[in-house]
């Protein structure tokens, strides 16, 4: 082949090419010409309603359990005269069949404050507000008022259960500046005993003791390290720490401490007199988004205070009533049962298809080797959201997941906002 | 009165094309960026093979850091429902993500994108000038966003600070006006990412800026983003503000 022909070929190639450009532009430019004009204007409400179906299989004989959830979610945010606010936030779950010992109807309140701007850059809160802090995703040792704060839960999501959780009454106030605020809260006892009543406001869950907080946040370079120090009535202050930063643009690496004096969290289930040891508690790790929104991310949990290998081995072979105590005050505190644990997540948004969210989760305990899968499919439709949840619990006698009484379970949602 | 235009219009060519790369591009940003902290809604409408597939609106501040020049963004996702009061700060490569129901805060990474195909910087205001280096200039005539043959000048922009989004861009310039007209990003290994068409030139306070921007996938062209801009309003933004703890307050008037 001579020159002049391959010249002229390519050039050909090239004309195409360039006239294949412009007609996809001027086919966008024409899909634009013809986007809608109108405005969406913001609200105050954000509210939906969420109906489920669901089958457990239990553990041991096998049999499936059915089950059904009705949900209403309410969120209410208003900006009012000079300066004020008013946020109401709360939740209804009807449940069939009523979960073990509680009502059918679960209803809670999970925010009602009022907000006051008393400068450009200082503001105070007084009323229930959900305080949470932390760096991590599926554990939290400076989320100090988690304690108490679950009182339905629909979903082992960690999104979710921060989501649908009890806030504490208290009165905060907060000071801003370039870079940096402190905020200084005080929650007050109001009652001694968590609630039974599914429509109780349930102060004695969330504001049991007497409780104070305050955290400092300052901006240094690319890194916004939060300092906290927790009081609370008849136990040591706690120290906490949250940092993250950037890796590279792809890879945020986050780490969460709390650190203080206490006891063990068995010796608390005991109300045992306990020496009072420095313990440690913490939360690391890396989250990696992919070019096309794959967002992967591991984390290392550690509980100084919870059971190491031989006590856990210990309380598993023990008095089965003890064994369930401990549980319980560990589920209540939302704290680990046994020392390290892994937790891993995949979220993808968009994919296969447009609207099509898949995420997956695994937690590992690193002391009994006993594990949780949940995955997730979600639909966003315009204003429709339908989700397809599975879930396995896996693990030997009383293990960390492996004493779940359902051995897996699925759910079907539909959620509508509105 | 027709000649002095003329003139007018041939002086104006002749300092456009007198000035520098770089000078072009900051009179460039200086088109499409107030020079006073704003507030604006940003509608974004997606479309995949010729049919819309989402859709988005978000209420933004921002204000140039007094220091750099580069725009910091607090935003406010307006719609969909289930999005709604959400909350983003864009400072630099420090992103960070709020969800009021669950008072969340998360640090993002830039790769993060939260809108479809825009990614986070296509959806804030970015003075280009302030990351990148103009090293190129040359004239040529280019269709814009109204489909109309323009004589611009085509500036090669090169990253020149870590918080460069992109590697590479090529940037057509009206050559009368400095009005941007269309850019097309590129990754490291010079891959096509978008184009962008930037149209629907109104006055906004007080000077012709682009009021819609078409962002064309480099891979799937028949992805495309509409980002309409609406309800400009000059605002009041505190330094205080553009940080993460402010995220939980934000509230746009």
């Amino acid at each position: 082949m001579s020159g002049q022909p391959v010249r002229r070929f390519l050039f050909a190639v090239l004309a195409g090419l360039t006239f294949a450009a412009r007609a996809d532009d001027a086919d966008a430019l024409r899909l634009a010409d013809e986007a809608p004009e109108a405005v969406v204007r913001a609200g105050d409400w954000r509210s939906f309603a969420e109906v489920t179906l669901g089958a457990a299989r239990r553990r041991g004989d096998g049999s499936m359990r059915h089950e059904r959830r009705l949900s209403l979610d309410v969120r209410y945010d208003h900006a009012f005269a000079d300066g004020w606010r008013l946020v109401f936030a709360d939740r209804l779950d009807a449940s069939w069949p009523a979960p073990r010992g509680d009502d059918r109807a679960i209803n809670t309140v999970k925010e009602a404050y009022l907000s006051r701007r008393l400068a450009r850059d200082t503001l105070v809160d007084f009323g229930r507000v959900n305080v949470r802090h932390g760096a991590a995703i599926g554990y939290n040792p400076t989320d100090y008022f988690r304690r108490g704060a679950l009182r339905s839960v629909v979903s082992i999501d960690p999104a979710t259960l921060k989501e649908n959780r009890q806030g504490s009454v208290l009165l905060r106030g907060q000071r801003l500046w370039q870079g940096g605020s402190l905020t200084a809260l005080f929650s007050p006892r109001l009652a001694r005993q968590p609630g039974r009543d599914g429509f109780s406001l349930d102060w004695g869950a969330t504001n049991d003791s007497n409780r104070l907080l305050v955290v400092l946040t300052q901006r240094i370079d690319t890194l916004s390290p939060q300092f906290l120090f927790y009081g609370e009535e008849g136990r040591a202050a706690q120290l906490g720490i949250n940092l993250s930063g950037l890796v590279n643009d792809a890879t945020v690496a986050y780490v969460e401490w709390s650190g203080g004096r206490g006891p063990s969290q068995f010796a608390a289930v005991l109300r045992r007199a306990d020496a009072g040891d420095w313990r440690n508690r913490l939360a690391g790790g890396l989250a990696y988004t992919t070019t096309n929104k794959l967002s992967l991310t591991a984390e290392l949990h550690y509980d100084g205070a919870a059971l190491d290998d031989d006590a856990w081995r210990a309380l598993r072979r023990g008095p089965p009533v003890l064994y369930g105590l401990y549980r319980q005050w560990v589920w209540t505190a939302q704290e680990l049962p046994t020392r390290q644990a892994l937790f891993f997540r995949a979220a993808w948004p968009d994919a296969p298809i447009p609207r099509l969210d898949l995420a997956a989760m695994l937690n590992v305990d690193l002391t009994d080797s006993s594990r949780r899968a949940w995955l997730e499919a979600r639909y966003r439709a315009d204003r429709i959201d339908y989700a397809l949840q599975w879930q396995r619990n896996s693990g030997g006698s009383l293990s960390n997941h492996g004493a779940v009484p359902e051995s897996a379970c699925w759910q079907f949602a539909v959620r509508f906002y509105f | 009165m027709k000649t002095l235009a003329s003139i007018l219009a041939l002086a104006l060519a002749w300092v456009a094309h007198a000035a520098s790369p770089q000078d072009i591009l900051i009179a460039s940003d200086a088109v499409r960026n107030p020079d006073h902290p704003f507030g604006l809604t940003n509608t974004l409408i997606e479309y995949r093979q010729g049919k819309q597939t989402d859709s988005s609106t978000l209420a933004i501040y921002s204000k140039a850091d007094p220091r750099g020049g580069q725009f910091r963004s607090l935003v406010r996702y307006v719609a969909p429902a289930r999005d709604a009061n959400k909350l983003i700060l864009y400072n630099g490569k420090d992103l960070w993500f709020f969800d009021p129901a669950s008072q969340a805060s998360i640090r993002l990474s830039p790769q993060q994108r939260l809108l479809g195909q825009a990614s986070n910087g296509d959806a804030v205001t970015v003075n280009f000038a302030k990351d990148y280096r103009a090293v190129t200039a040359k004239e040529e005539e280019t269709l814009d966003g109204e489909r109309k043959l323009r004589r611009t000048i085509r500036l090669g922009l090169e990253a020149a600070t870590p918080d460069a989004h992109y590697h590479r861009i090529e940037m057509w310039v009206d050559a009368a006006s400095n009005r941007p007209v269309k850019a097309r990003f590129f990754t490291e290994s010079d891959k096509l990412l978008k184009t962008a068409y930037y149209r629907r030139y109104q006055k906004v306070f007080g000077v012709e800026r682009p009021t819609e921007t078409v962002i064309i996938d480099g891979l799937q062209p028949d992805w495309v983003t509409v980002m309409r801009y609406s309800d400009w309003v000059e605002r009041e933004v505190s330094e205080a503000w553009l940080q993460r703890d402010y995220l939980p307050r934000f509230r746009p008037e």
